[in-house]
């Protein structure tokens, strides 16, 4: 064996490293639950857990500070399976210890492939409406829709990301350029009007800017709000500027129309989309509360769940922990509003869903495999050497 | 010497988590359905009324209105959410549209429902203080009703809607007048009529 590779076993295989990783992960546990009161659950787990390092931002430069999650993670990881190969040898005594140990190795695999694969959206249906999309928790995205066609818009979705870097953006599949001229992460939209003659110019030269402006506000954490980004937007053909748009993610603020170069284009600031080659619409939601109170009983959603090549065309009742699993989605009951009218439902497409269920069983197995063994030998020892008889 | 393997362990990861980076994409969907009248109200598709256009209907919720709409408006077959529909042209080709529909409950409330008829003519929605001074009431046959006037939309084709919302026992009526803003402006005294001519039941002209 090289030098290179003694050294690599001998860092991975050391039980020095597992304790040294293991004290890590207290404090990054208990650093980050300190800070979800400041950030919220999502945050915390993108800041601490789904990252290499924990960042600090020292002016614009992030500087890394601790070993985040991934990190952690991935060296016990190595650690465990390098200390399983070289360490234990496989024997029909340790076979308990195997199992339970590829079971933990399956479980850290399992968290690592959640974090990268794992989608979360959200399903938002009145009765009576069909949807083909669900709709982004937290990511936004600029939409530009040319709507010219009478049966299909051709949509081109740029992710937040892009306007809020303020780069003019050029995508093939539109003849102007897309600027983004002022970004908020988060804002509040008011009303420019004859109530309001001392209103700051607006940037927007057409749409609703006209006769509404946007305030930046501090960016929010808590659970059960999300930010509403807005944004001036200019497009520009060849000849020039076309005109500037105020656009923003506030659900009410509705997509905006124009024409240009002979076609009919709608920009809208959304929540991101998922499209699907299929469709749900919400027959009926029920929420049944126990008889002569308010206490909830059950939550429920009846979906038609209807595919264009007629494959499925059925209905489906999604309630508390009986979700619909189709397609790679799982669609969870999530919540309900406007008075019991509009369901919500959670879709997640996690492709590692099974992994945890195998490593728990592969670690119940192993667990019960050692300790059998042992009980076996120990009955075997005190069991007593037959007397004899005189 | 040992730390020398550090970065590259961490190089791996870092190739592992770098797959999710987002791009700018462009697809291709069918039109959306946009509905007529309050999408957070929208009826299933299997919902009584569809043949009922010109009269008037008792929902499940309780009694309909009646009415009396003016000779040039053109009945139109209701679709599945509307009561009654008229169609309303000019001698340019200009269209308007007149819908009745009716839902149970306040659907959201006034302030919900005129934003969502602001946004239908990409108007900026009302803050709650704003509603008072951008509705009138007015007072029919013992029917109480809040009545909009929005022109917004496209510059070159403005778009104007005339709306009353009438609460009604437990379900809420919408009658909403749309089309461009000259057409409408048009007719606007012939709506002002017709309001006057909606009746709860068992009231006698």
């Amino acid at each position: 064996m090289n030098d290179l590779l003694r050294q690599f076993r001998d860092f991975f295989v050391s039980l020095k490293l597992t304790v040294v990783l293991i004290a890590l992960s207290i404090v990054l546990i208990f650093a980050a639950t300190l800070d979800q009161v400041n950030l919220g659950i999502w945050a915390v787990q993108q800041k601490y857990f789904h990252s290499l390092f924990v960042l600090w931002r020292i002016g614009d430069i992030p500087v890394p500070i601790f070993p985040g999650g991934y990190l952690i993670g991935g060296f016990l990881l190595v650690n465990l399976i390098i200390a399983q190969v070289y360490r234990f040898k496989f024997t029909a005594k340790k076979s308990g210890i195997w199992l339970t140990h590829i079971g933990l190795i399956l479980l850290l695999i399992g968290e690592l492939l959640t974090g990268l694969w794992q989608e979360e959206f959200a399903l938002r249906l009145d009765e009576g409406e069909t949807k083909n999309f669900s709709e982004s928790y937290r990511s936004n995205e600029l939409a530009i829709i040319e709507t010219t066609d009478p049966k299909f818009d051709e949509v081109v979705a740029i992710p937040e990301k892009f306007v809020a870097q303020g780069e003019p953006i050029q995508q093939a599949k539109l003849p102007f350029r897309v600027v983004p001229k002022i970004y908020y992460p988060n804002a509040t939209l008011a009303a420019r009007d004859a109530n309001t003659p001392n209103a700051a110019p607006t940037p927007a030269t057409t749409g609703i800017g006209l006769q509404a402006s946007a305030t930046p506000l501090p960016l929010t954490y808590k659970q059960n709000e999300r930010n509403a980004p807005a944004a001036y937007i200019e497009l520009a053909g060849p000849e020039g500027p076309i005109g500037t748009w105020l656009v923003s993610a506030d659900p009410r603020f509705p997509p905006q129309s124009f024409a240009y170069a002979g076609r009919t284009w709608k920009i809208a600031f959304r929540f991101e989309r998922s499209y699907k080659p299929y469709s749900l619409t919400l027959l009926k939601f029920s929420h049944d509360r126990y008889a002569g109170t308010e206490i909830p009983k059950n939550f429920s959603s009846r979906i038609r769940l209807n595919s264009p090549d007629g494959r499925d065309d059925r209905e489906v009742l999604i309630y508390m922990n009986n979700p619909l699993r189709y397609a790679g989605l799982t669609f969870y009951q999530a919540g309900f509003e406007n008075d019991d009218k509009t369901t919500i439902l959670q879709v997640v497409r996690n492709p590692s869903w099974q992994l945890p269920y195998i490593s728990c069983a592969l670690m119940t197995l192993g667990l019960i495999v050692q300790f059998g063994i042992h009980l076996v030998a120990f009955i075997a020892r005190r069991r007593p050497a037959p007397s004899v008889v005189a | 010497m040992r730390l020398r393997l550090l970065p590259l362990a961490a190089f791996t990861l870092l190739g592992l988590t770098a797959c999710r980076d987002s791009k700018i994409t462009t697809y291709r969907v069918p039109k959306e359905k946009t509905p007529g009248l309050p999408a957070a109200a929208a009826a299933p598709a299997s919902a009584p009324g569809a043949t009922m256009a010109n009269t008037a209907v008792t929902t499940a919720e309780g009694p309909g209105l009646s009415w009396s709409a003016p000779a040039h408006w053109t009945a139109k077959p209701a679709s599945a959410m509307r009561k009654g529909s008229y169609a309303i042209t000019d001698d340019s080709g200009g269209t308007a549209d007149l819908s009745i529909t009716a839902f149970p409950g306040d659907v959201g409330g006034d302030l919900a429902n005129v934003n969502r008829w602001r946004g239908q003519l990409q108007l900026p929605p009302l803050a709650a203080t704003e509603l008072a001074s951008a509705t009138a009431h007015l007072d029919v046959n013992g029917l109480h009703l809040t009545t909009v006037d929005f022109t917004g939309g496209p510059a070159a084709t403005p778009q104007r809607v005339l709306g009353a919302i009438i609460p009604v026992g437990n379900a809420t009526w919408f009658f909403k007048l749309t089309g461009p803003a000259a057409l409408v402006a048009r007719e606007q005294a012939a709506f002002a009529t017709f309001l006057q001519t909606i009746r709860a039941p068992g009231t006698t002209p």
